[in-house]
């Protein structure tokens, strides 16, 4: 008994070295994977559109900024109807369910668990499902190719799942709060912005990011719902370079600039909001 | 707020700070209580009553704990009257006016939470002054004056600029407190305010509730679930079970006479004796018969007794009341000692007879260690009877 | 708010009692005003457009033309489409990536919580992926992978594992490894967030005592920590298996569902349907399809998801 136990122990010690270094090397390997590409892509966004056919390099000989500058003044208009777009879906979805998901995380009311679910299951929902009726009914409302239709339509996706998440930051914040709030003079709703608003705001960032990262992101509706006529995103003329197949022969160093210039902003509002994200997807 | 208060104070004018108007109303008023009529409150559709019948005066100046076991409606009882739960029927009625109806923030009650509820973004100071700002119309200079008087009163004048996080657990129920005491309410509300405290500070804290309460003079309504606390600090205990209230009285009055078997078995540590016994007739003499003892009852228990020989009732004695001799002198019956548990200048003694278990406290040391075996006395002329549903016979 | 208290006072019992049901009404309209905004977006955006596309299917209805009632002949004709089976097929290999996804998010949750250094920069590069538009990170792929002048298929070839580079666009089964794999490369983040998130909630006592009673590596693996991951595993699971099926950018532009419909999973050739041919009608009969194959489990979902939140009210 004691022998084998000691045994054990001995086993476990060889086994905790072996578990560290495989730990350590399938990290190096995921981040290695996840880095590398972009890697290849920074550098060759800067190599001149002639060096192309030679071996793949790192570090590209000849650097040129012709690619980024370029890109920059390709995509100039649409970055800004990008920006406008998923601005505005990230302020009407707040307005939305901030509220919502406060109801439903602290207070009590007759059908809540039924809404509640009726909302959840939305999230499960295959949208693209949704894109054939609409693109028909947002043509026949003049919503079509218009930003405050791309708005509208981005609430289907951000709705459900920010409602999720905000429900269960508030129910996180200390209980009796807002009961405390309204004996001291507040009613439901001055408790309310008073003192559960302030105390939500990490949640609030959090729910603002995803809806922004939304209608910046997206694809599907982005180029299902506009045209070139229109207020046309930066990620379906993204598209447009690589898959339209014009025939041109593609300038890979452009497209790859394109991609790290729409891709940026994204990642540094990540940067400012990842605080703020990491408990946002605890299932709750 | 009081400004129709016709059935009261006559109140000539009426100024936009209901906090002061109050105090001249109930100055004027003499009699400052606070009314609890007739309230049942449900949840679930009905489902759950979580108190029903539920009646209690409070009078200026009046300390009084609700206290019963979980689940007995005492916190919904003072939720009906704080406002934060609307009953079902009855009403509550401050300073002679019906507030059933009023928001909570209309009824110039203050509450404190068990679980203390500051609001973690704002400071110490913020907190305290939070229902002046809501409520009042009162100068900044007043409302820091308030804030600073009562924050020395409760000793954590050098807190104020703080955040709640930076406190202790003690310091963060004192400014609860204190956010209370600011608003000079017309009555104090206190859910469970110590439970979440460690055993030396809640003793502290209680001995500083009542002496502010007595300072201010105001009615205080505390809930507990610890019958200790009920009796260290109710001027009045009401004694709730299964949302009714049991019994309400002094702190004497309810451990010297409980109306019920549940009021005898929850008030008093260690518990009382329980023990049950037949009625039997002995000679024309009345005797309670169980299987480790028989004893002959009083005249007063035996008034009522007489129609009742043959039946079954439950005699109920403090282990105060049992005296325990060494096991030769003479006693009424013998016991054999389990377990002696020091509780400082007195002992628990618990003891089995017949397979029946007894609580016994007595003298330090009066019982040794090594003790297997004890007379057991009863002063029955201190013991009460009960049904076997609970209800006091005598 | 004085006089409101005051009236109530001054007025009858029977009067009182009217105030009493109206404040419960006041003290509900108040959550039900707060969820409105909700639910008139649910009704609106979701409810309504999908009963609509139902109705839809009936029809023969071009995009910006008037619609002619055709009665269930779109459901006739998928059917006897030959390509449908094979989108159908493809749809079914192309949902292995989810599978793909939970191994990684998996292996990486349990690898970053061994750690105690350099956390926040590694998971910072794992969502790396996520952050960026799907769209860019298929553009990037698309030139990484380019059989022709791509650095994967040219270093491979220079360093002698491969004798020539693989023309995976013209084949079925290399073109569906493609997009599987690049669409697990992109979104398991959203599962590793989703994971790591609810190894963090495992009490660390949980895995002192299971030490304590001599438990090894794996056996506190499988009695502590899966059992805990479960909901959150299922609940990623099921939104992510439906998430996958309806992304359709990076299959887009890499295969653009080819060669053929070899890699047209549903979602794709609802796409090609709408956008390519403007047959509106057609392509919300493949979504039904697709519908249909989901629905399982958004009650697995529901299922899990409450599961997990009456255990963290309990």
């Amino acid at each position: 008994m004691s022998t084998g136990s000691s045994l054990g122990l001995g086993d476990v010690e060889i086994g905790d070295v072996w578990t560290r270094f495989m730990t350590y090397v399938v990290l190096t390997f995921l981040v290695m994977v996840n880095l590398v590409p972009f890697l290849f892509i920074i550098s060759v966004s800067f190599t001149p559109p002639e060096a192309f056919f030679g071996d793949p390099s790192l570090v590209p000989a000849n650097p040129t900024l012709e690619a980024w500058t370029k890109g920059f003044a390709d995509l100039r208009d649409n970055l800004v109807n990008s920006a406008i777009i998923a601005t505005g879906t990230a302020v009407i979805s707040m307005a939305i369910t901030i509220p919502g998901a406060y109801a439903f995380a602290r207070k009590r009311f007759y059908g809540k668990k039924v809404g509640f679910y009726a909302i959840i299951v939305a999230m499960m929902f295959p949208y693209i499902l949704l894109v054939i009726p609409v693109m028909d009914i947002w043509n026949s409302t003049g919503l079509y190719n218009t930003i405050p239709g791309m708005w509208i339509a981005y609430q289907i996706f951000v709705t459900p799942f920010a409602i999720w998440i905000l429900r269960d930051f508030f129910q996180k914040l200390p209980q009796d709060l807002e009961e405390a709030a309204q004996v001291y003079g507040c009613t439901q709703f001055s408790a309310f912005v008073r003192v559960i608003l302030p105390l939500a705001a990490p949640g609030i960032v959090a729910v603002g990011f995803l809806a922004f990262l939304t209608g910046w992101n997206d694809f599907l509706f982005s180029n299902l719902l506009t045209t070139g006529v229109g207020p046309v995103p930066a990620v379906p003329v993204l598209y447009g370079t690589i898959g339209g197949g014009s025939g041109e022969r593609v300038y890979w160093g452009k497209l790859m600039a394109e991609t790290l210039i729409i891709g940026a902003p994204p990642t540094v509002l990540y940067l400012f909001a990842r605080n703020y994200l990491e408990n946002a997807f605890a299932v709750k | 707020m009081s400004g129709n208060t016709s059935n009261t104070a006559p109140s000539s004018d009426s100024t936009d700070d209901p906090v002061r108007n109050r105090q001249r109303d109930s100055a004027g008023a003499d009699e400052s209580h606070v009314r609890v009529e007739q309230i049942r409150k449900t949840f679930n559709d009905g489902s759950v009553v979580a108190c029903e019948d539920v009646n209690i005066d409070i009078d200026e100046g009046e300390f009084v704990v609700l206290v019963g076991p979980s689940g007995c409606g005492k916190t919904t009882t003072l939720r009906c009257i704080a406002g934060l739960e609307q009953p079902d029927d009855g009403r509550i009625v401050v300073d002679g006016d019906d507030v059933t109806d009023a928001k909570p923030k209309d009824r110039n009650l203050a509450f404190v939470f068990q679980s203390i509820a500051l609001f973690p973004h704002m400071t110490v100071r913020r907190n305290i002054r939070f229902g002046l700002d809501m409520n009042t119309d009162l100068p900044d200079e007043e409302k820091d004056r308030r804030v600073e008087d009562v924050a020395e009163t409760l000793g954590i004048d050098g807190m104020l600029d703080r955040k709640p996080k930076a406190l202790s657990g003690g310091q963060q129920q004192r400014v609860s407190l204190g956010r209370a005491m600011v608003m000079e309410p017309d009555a104090f509300l206190l859910d469970e305010p110590f439970s979440a405290l460690d055993a030396n500070l809640r003793d502290q804290m209680r001995v500083e509730v009542k002496q502010i309460q007595r300072e201010l003079n105001k009615p205080m309504v505390f809930v507990t679930h610890d019958q200790e606390e009920a009796m260290t600090l109710g001027d009045k205990i009401v004694v709730m079970d299964d949302g009714n209230v049991q019994q309400i009285g002094t702190p004497h009055e309810i451990y010297n006479d409980p109306t019920n078997l549940f009021v005898a078995d929850f008030i008093g540590s260690p518990s009382p004796n329980l023990l049950d016994c037949t009625v039997v007739e002995d000679g024309g003499e009345l005797r309670l018969r169980n299987a480790a003892f028989e004893v002959s009852v009083t005249d007063e228990q035996a008034a009522v007794l007489r129609e009742r020989v043959g039946d079954r009732v439950v005699l109920g004695v403090r282990p105060e009341y049992l005296a325990l001799n060494d096991a030769e002198t003479n006693g009424a019956f013998t016991a054999n000692v389990d377990v002696v548990e020091p509780l400082g200048d007195r002992d628990a003694v618990h003891l089995s007879a017949d397979g029946q278990s007894l609580s016994a406290v007595t003298p330090q040391g009066r019982v040794g260690r090594r003790t297997d075996e004890v007379a057991v006395e009863m002063e029955i002329e201190r013991a009460w009877l009960f049904e076997t549903d609970g209800t006091r016979l005598v | 708010m004085a006089t409101e208290v005051s009236d109530a006072s001054a007025e009858t019992e029977g009067q009182s009692r009217m105030a009493s049901v109206w404040e419960t009404f006041e003290e509900n309209r108040f959550s039900y005003l707060l969820i409105m905004p909700t639910l008139v977006f649910l009704v609106l955006l979701m409810w309504i457009p999908f009963l609509r596309g139902v109705w839809m299917t009936l029809y023969e209805w071009p995009f910006g033309g008037s619609p002619t009632w055709i009665g269930l002949e779109n459901y006739a004709s998928l059917l006897e489409w030959k390509p449908f089976y094979t989108a159908f097929k493809a749809t079914l290999w192309f949902s292995l990536t989810t599978a793909f996804q939970l191994l990684v998010a998996l292996v990486a949750a349990l690898s970053v919580r061994e750690i105690s250094r350099f956390t926040k920069a590694i998971t910072g590069i794992f969502l790396l992926a996520y952050t960026v538009p799907p769209l860019v990170t298929g553009t990037i792929w698309a030139y990484l992978l380019a059989p022709d002048l791509g650095p994967f298929f040219t270093l491979l070839t220079e360093w002698g594992v491969l004798s020539e580079t693989i023309y995976w666009g013209t084949n079925g089964s290399a073109s569906m490894a493609v997009i599987t794999f690049v669409t697990t490369w992109t979104f398991w983040p959203f599962m590793f967030l989703i994971l790591s998130a609810s190894l963090q909630n495992i009490d660390e006592e949980l895995y002192e005592s299971a030490q304590i009673y001599g438990a090894n590596r794996l056996q506190t693996f499988w009695n502590v920590t899966l059992p805990h991951m479960k909901s959150a595993i299922l609940v990623a699971v099921s939104i992510r298996l439906i998430w996958n099926l309806t992304k359709v950018s990076q299959v887009l532009q890499l295969t653009n569902g080819g060669p053929g419909y070899d890699t047209s999973v549903l979602a794709v050739l609802l796409y090609r349907f709408a956008y390519g041919r403007g047959q509106m009608g057609v392509a919300y009969t493949v979504g039904l399809v697709l519908f249909v194959v989901t629905i399982g489990f958004v009650f697995v979902f529901i299922r899990e998801f409450e599961k997990a939140s009456e255990e963290a009210t309990a």
